[in-house]
């Protein structure tokens, strides 16, 4: 290099904590150089526009320095800073026309009447907004509110420029646009611009070096291309772009092995045995014929992009469980006295729920319901007798009317029914049931309807409150043509599932294998920070 | 920072007086109704005797009664009035709201004492005896259009397809009103009731050109009383007061217990 | 959608009969003679006539414009600090302010103004303080001062609170931006708060002059009966003398002067706000 780049704002263990308590900004330390394009990359609430405020003077930090040019400037205010912003909503002040909000900083300054209107014609110019000095910046379009924003903080001739996610108003086109004039901007006046944003495409194209944010912590800084090819840990990689994250263990240098396979890979400095995570990007995983493959899988979906395909290709199954379902056909009891039909079906209890019945909850598992026969009016069900006790039994219920039209059907209580896999750590938990062939054939939203009649579930076992979905039912009969009988019907969770972007069609459903090459797999630390 | 703490020391000082100015007269209005003798200026001893000479005053106490009673009466009529005109207005055409609209704002617009005068000419040459009656039908008149204003910016917020969504859904007309539209509005309905009860509470002007026949509310007999010193006006305005005071009390209050409530069932 | 426009045909027959009608009563009598019953009437000019030549009349217009003009004034120089102030304490702070602001002006206006007759006396408590140093007794109750004082206790509030929704409703990221282009606290304030929130100025104003302008028992409480503003005038027309005519037409001339001044206030306001947007 033949001129080192000079550091032009240094953040030296910054720590901002809030009245209640939050600490939003845990020891941040970061140099930014001069004419830099930094962009602050974060999701909401991470702490990145906190300290983007705090360099332009509006916070002040619990902790920590920040220094411009060498000398620290926490007790210079806003107004004496050679830094200017551009904010969130621009701030345009509405009460003056666009030439006299441009103006602003140079009225204040007391410079000559000429000067001003050489310096602000020329923004205009820049912003490519000649000839609407006049306007009431009310009246324009986001777009042109931004420009204005942008040209009344460059016309101060800052050294530093902020941007607090100033495209966020913006609709996707503009946006876009928006995106090539920021960096033409930055290159033609040449100095360093801090951009905050939480759209990681955004940062990919723009900046010149990216800084990853979460909690109040950097992650990662680095140009673009060093944050997407190589994140530093599971947040970053997910953060940027789509990711396949696998657990992994690092057996040599270069040698890695996931799902029990063995895989060269480029990387080194890891323990033997470490566990890892590793990284594929979708793009560098391809479909090809099952025999192939170096892992091998099943299409589960695929979504045609227009230029490729998002395929999901599952290569292990997730935790499952089968459970019987008898369907019943029992036909309504009617009573002709009072003219009235009910019906209702047996069911099947976990000894755990059988504890705390209800009436409503008795008739909702039996479907139990009355109706007028002629009219099909319903008829509410006054009474439910039943002496369910949480022991493994055969008891029977009765339901009746205020008519007196009544039924009685069984109700079984079982031992609970779950399944454990300790390959995800999660089980699964699902019961037989009783069904009638109605209820099957009338069913708007089977899946979900069979879900809950089992009343299947699935947690994971470190985290008992932690739900895990239940992706996929699975059955062998037709539902339209439904005869009685018992079905199986299994309940599965989502298994090992890998993103990839081809410009393969394939079939869902269809058995295919996945190869990769070794640069494309990038190893992480657990948990790792650089 | 030492400017930015003097500035805030400046506004704590500045409010201290503005509340102050506020407050002190009607503390002074409170602790001289306790006064023993008959002087505005100096406390000679604690004592309620112009309370029970207040509330052996039967000219006090009507008119304390009259109050009241046309405040209720006049805060349901035009709430209920005012809700289903409001209503009815957001669905009809601009020309009939706009008109509506510029002939609730005369009298909202208007000093009370033109409003007043105008009642009070309609009323003789009608040859309608002033009294009871034309004082109540006064007091629907005018707090009317604030119900209005009050709930008309809340139904104007609501989506414009709530209605059609609830008529598609099954419900008659009457249904989707009392049901959806209502219920959205009803922050707008409640907040229009308390400022036509306070309206018509505290109303003189218009009151004491439309009454007649001895039928007189607090303000009034405050105006005709107050020219002799009569430290009953203080027990009187002490006890009016006490109702504003614990009737915003509970309004501001209950909000919070029920959601505390809430909170405590969740 | 018949059902619900039939829902306002009860209430325009009410505002016809009960608002309409009576409005144009004051137009009709203002209009005519006087001493003519209703069904025949004279038109003429005379009560207007009257009302403008009228020396006594004049100077009552004058003093109530008089009147008004000062409490409005001092309703503008005190409530911008103290609306400033609530706008710059903490949220919670504000919210408490703002309801013990509005607190006082829901207590009866008779029973307020009544409550300073004890403190403005000779022997009152204002007087006893002065007189600690050594100052008066000063004659307060029955002059001017008394007035406007009543005036400015009882409409200070809507100034207050008009003011400060405007400096609320402001963007407070306007003053970070002024700031971060070089500007100061006092020109921040003159340049960005200020302009901003004169809609908020300008509505006070409306809200304060023109009860101050009408008002009637302020005057005859703290100014003693002799103390006579337009309301008086009005007043006395149908209380005492019994001169509908005359007293219509001064209403006429109040409400017309009333009614163009909130047209232009809101045309101001509206073309202010038109600016406040985003």
């Amino acid at each position: 290099m033949a001129e080192e780049a000079k550091k032009l704002i240094q953040f030296k263990n910054i720590v901002k904590s809030f009245e209640d308590g939050t600490v939003v900004l845990k020891g941040v330390s970061l140099d930014i150089y001069e004419n830099e394009f930094v962009t602050l990359l974060g999701p909401s609430g991470c702490g990145k526009t906190t300290l983007l405020r705090i360099l332009g003077g509006f916070l002040q930090p619990t902790e920590g320095k920040v220094l411009f040019d060498g000398e620290d400037i926490l007790s210079v205010p806003p107004y004496k800073r050679e830094i200017n912003t551009v904010f969130q909503k621009y701030a345009l002040f509405p009460h003056m026309n666009v030439y006299d909000n441009i103006a602003f900083g140079l009225t204040i300054k007391k410079e000559p009447k000429d000067v001003i209107e050489q310096k602000v014609m020329r923004m205009l110019r820049l912003v490519n907004l000649e000839g609407y000095g006049k306007r009431n910046v009310t009246e324009l379009s986001g777009g042109q509110q931004q420009r204005i924003a942008i040209a009344r903080a460059l016309v101060n001739e800052p050294s530093v420029l902020l941007l607090d996610e100033p495209l966020g108003a913006l609709d996707l086109k503009l946006r876009k646009e928006m995106q090539h004039e920021l960096k033409s901007i930055q290159q033609e006046v040449g100095i360093t611009f801090i951009f905050v944003t939480h759209d990681q495409e955004e940062a990919l194209t723009m900046s010149d070096k990216i800084v990853v944010i979460n909690a109040g912590e950097i992650q990662q800084i680095g140009t673009p291309t060093e944050i997407y090819r190589r994140p530093v840990n599971e947040f970053v990689a997910n953060f940027i772009g789509e990711t396949n994250i696998i657990e992994g263990v690092m057996l040599d240098d270069d040698l890695v092995m996931f799902e029990d396979k063995k895989f060269p890979c480029k990387a080194r400095g890891f323990e033997k045995n470490e566990k890892v995570d590793i990284v594929i990007r979708p793009e560098h995983l391809d479909i090809v014929p099952r025999g192939e493959g170096m892992l091998k899988g099943v299409v589960k979906s695929q979504l045609f992009k227009g230029m490729h395909y998002d395929t999901v290709v599952e290569t292990r199954a997730g935790t499952s469980i089968t459970v019987k379902m008898q369907v019943s056909q029992d036909k309504p009891v009617f009573n002709a006295e009072a003219g009235e039909k009910i019906s209702a079906s047996g069911f099947i209890l976990d000894v755990a729920d059988a504890a705390s019945l209800s009436d409503a909850k008795v008739i909702a598992l039996a479907s139990a319901e009355a109706w007028i026969a002629e009219t099909e009016e319903n008829v509410s069900i006054k009474t439910v007798d039943y002496d369910i006790k949480p022991e493994t039994g055969e008891y029977s219920v009765t339901f009746a009317t205020a008519a007196g039209t009544s039924i009685t059907v069984r109700a079984l209580v079982v031992k609970e029914n779950r399944v454990e896999s300790t390959v995800y750590q999660e089980e699964i938990y699902a019961m037989n049931f009783f069904k009638k062939v109605e209820d099957i054939q009338e069913s708007i939203a089977l899946d979900t309807d069979l879900k809950m009649w089992a009343t299947a579930s699935a947690w994971s076992l470190e985290d008992e409150n932690e739900q895990v979905e239940i992706t996929d039912v699975k059955y062998d009969f037709d539902p339209e043509t439904i005869t009685p009988g018992v079905y199986d019907v299994t309940f599965a969770t989502a298994g090992y599932e890998y993103k990839v972007s081809t410009t393969r069609a394939a079939e869902e459903g269809s058995e295919v294998g996945l190869v990769f090459r070794p640069e494309d797999i990038h190893v992480m630390k657990k948990g790792g920070h650089k | 920072m030492d400017e930015k703490k003097s500035r805030r020391i400046g506004g704590k000082i500045i409010l201290a007086l503005t509340l102050l100015f506020f407050y002190f007269p009607i503390f002074y209005i409170i602790v001289f109704s306790f006064n023993d003798s008959r002087s505005l200026t100096k406390f000679s001893g604690f004592s309620l005797r112009w309370y029970e000479k207040m509330f052996s005053d039967s000219a006090m106490t009507e008119a304390i009664l009259y109050t009241v009673l046309i405040a209720v009466i006049a805060t349901l009529v035009s709430t209920v009035v005012g809700t289903i005109t409001a209503i009815g207005l957001s669905r009809s055409s601009k020309v009939l709201t706009a008109i509506v609209e510029r002939v609730n704002d005369l009298p909202v617009m208007n000093p009370d004492i033109v409003t007043a005068i105008s009642l009070l000419m309609f009323f003789s040459v009608l040859a309608v005896k002033k009294g009871f009656l034309t004082m109540l039908l006064a007091h629907i008149m005018f707090c009317i259009p604030y119900v209005m204003l009050s709930v008309t910016p809340k139904l104007r917020s609501l989506d414009p397809n709530l209605i059609e969504a609830a008529l598609d859904l099954g419900a008659t007309p009457f249904q989707a009103l009392t049901r959806v539209i209502v219920p959205q509005i009803r922050p707008g309905i409640v907040s229009g009731a308390l400022i036509a009860f306070t309206m018509s509470f505290d109303d003189f002007v218009i009151s004491y050109f439309t009454t007649g026949n001895g039928v007189n509310n607090i303000s009034i007999l405050v105006y005709t009383m107050s020219k002799r010193v009569n430290p009953s006006i203080n027990a009187l305005s002490t006890i009016v007061i006490l109702l504003i005071t614990v009737a915003l009390g509970i309004v501001n209050i209950v909000p919070i217990i029920r959601e505390k409530k809430e909170k405590k069932k969740q | 959608m018949k059902q619900f426009r039939s829902m306002t045909y009860p209430y325009v027959a009410w505002i016809t009969v009960m608002i309409v009608v009576p409005m144009l009563l004051i137009v009709l009598y203002a209009f005519t003679q006087s001493g003519n019953d209703v069904l025949t009437f004279r038109f003429t000019f005379d009560n207007f006539v009257r009302f403008v030549t009228d020396k006594i009349f004049r100077a009552v217009l004058w003093r109530s414009l008089y009147i008004a003009f000062f409490t409005t004034l001092i309703c503008v120089l005190l409530g911008y600090p103290i609306a400033y102030a609530i706008a710059h304490l903490s949220e919670h702070g504000e919210t408490v302010m703002i309801l013990l602001i509005t607190m006082p002006t829901w207590v009866n206006m008779l029973v307020r103004t009544y409550a300073w007759l004890g403190i403005l006396k000779d022997d009152g408590v204002l007087n006893a303080f002065l007189g600690l140093f050594g100052i008066g007794p000063v004659t307060m109750l029955h002059t001017s001062f008394a007035v406007i004082l009543g005036m400015v206790y009882n409409f200070i509030p809507f100034m207050i609170l008009q003011i400060h929704t405007s400096l609320n409703k402001m963007d407070k990221n306007l003053l970070n931006a002024a700031a971060d282009l070089g500007a100061n606290n006092v020109q921040s304030f003159l340049r960005v708060t200020l302009p901003l929130s004169l809609p908020g100025v300008v509505s006070g104003i409306t809200l304060v002059f023109l009860p101050a302008v009408s008002s009637f028992f302020i005057p005859k409480l703290l100014g003693g009966g002799q103390y006579v503003l337009v309301g008086n005038v009005i007043e006395s027309q149908f209380l005492t003398s019994g001169d509908w005519n005359f007293g219509s037409a001064i209403s006429m001339i109040m409400a017309v002067i009333i009614m163009l001044s909130m047209y232009f206030t809101r045309k101001i306001d509206v073309s202010v706000a038109s600016g406040g947007k985003e």
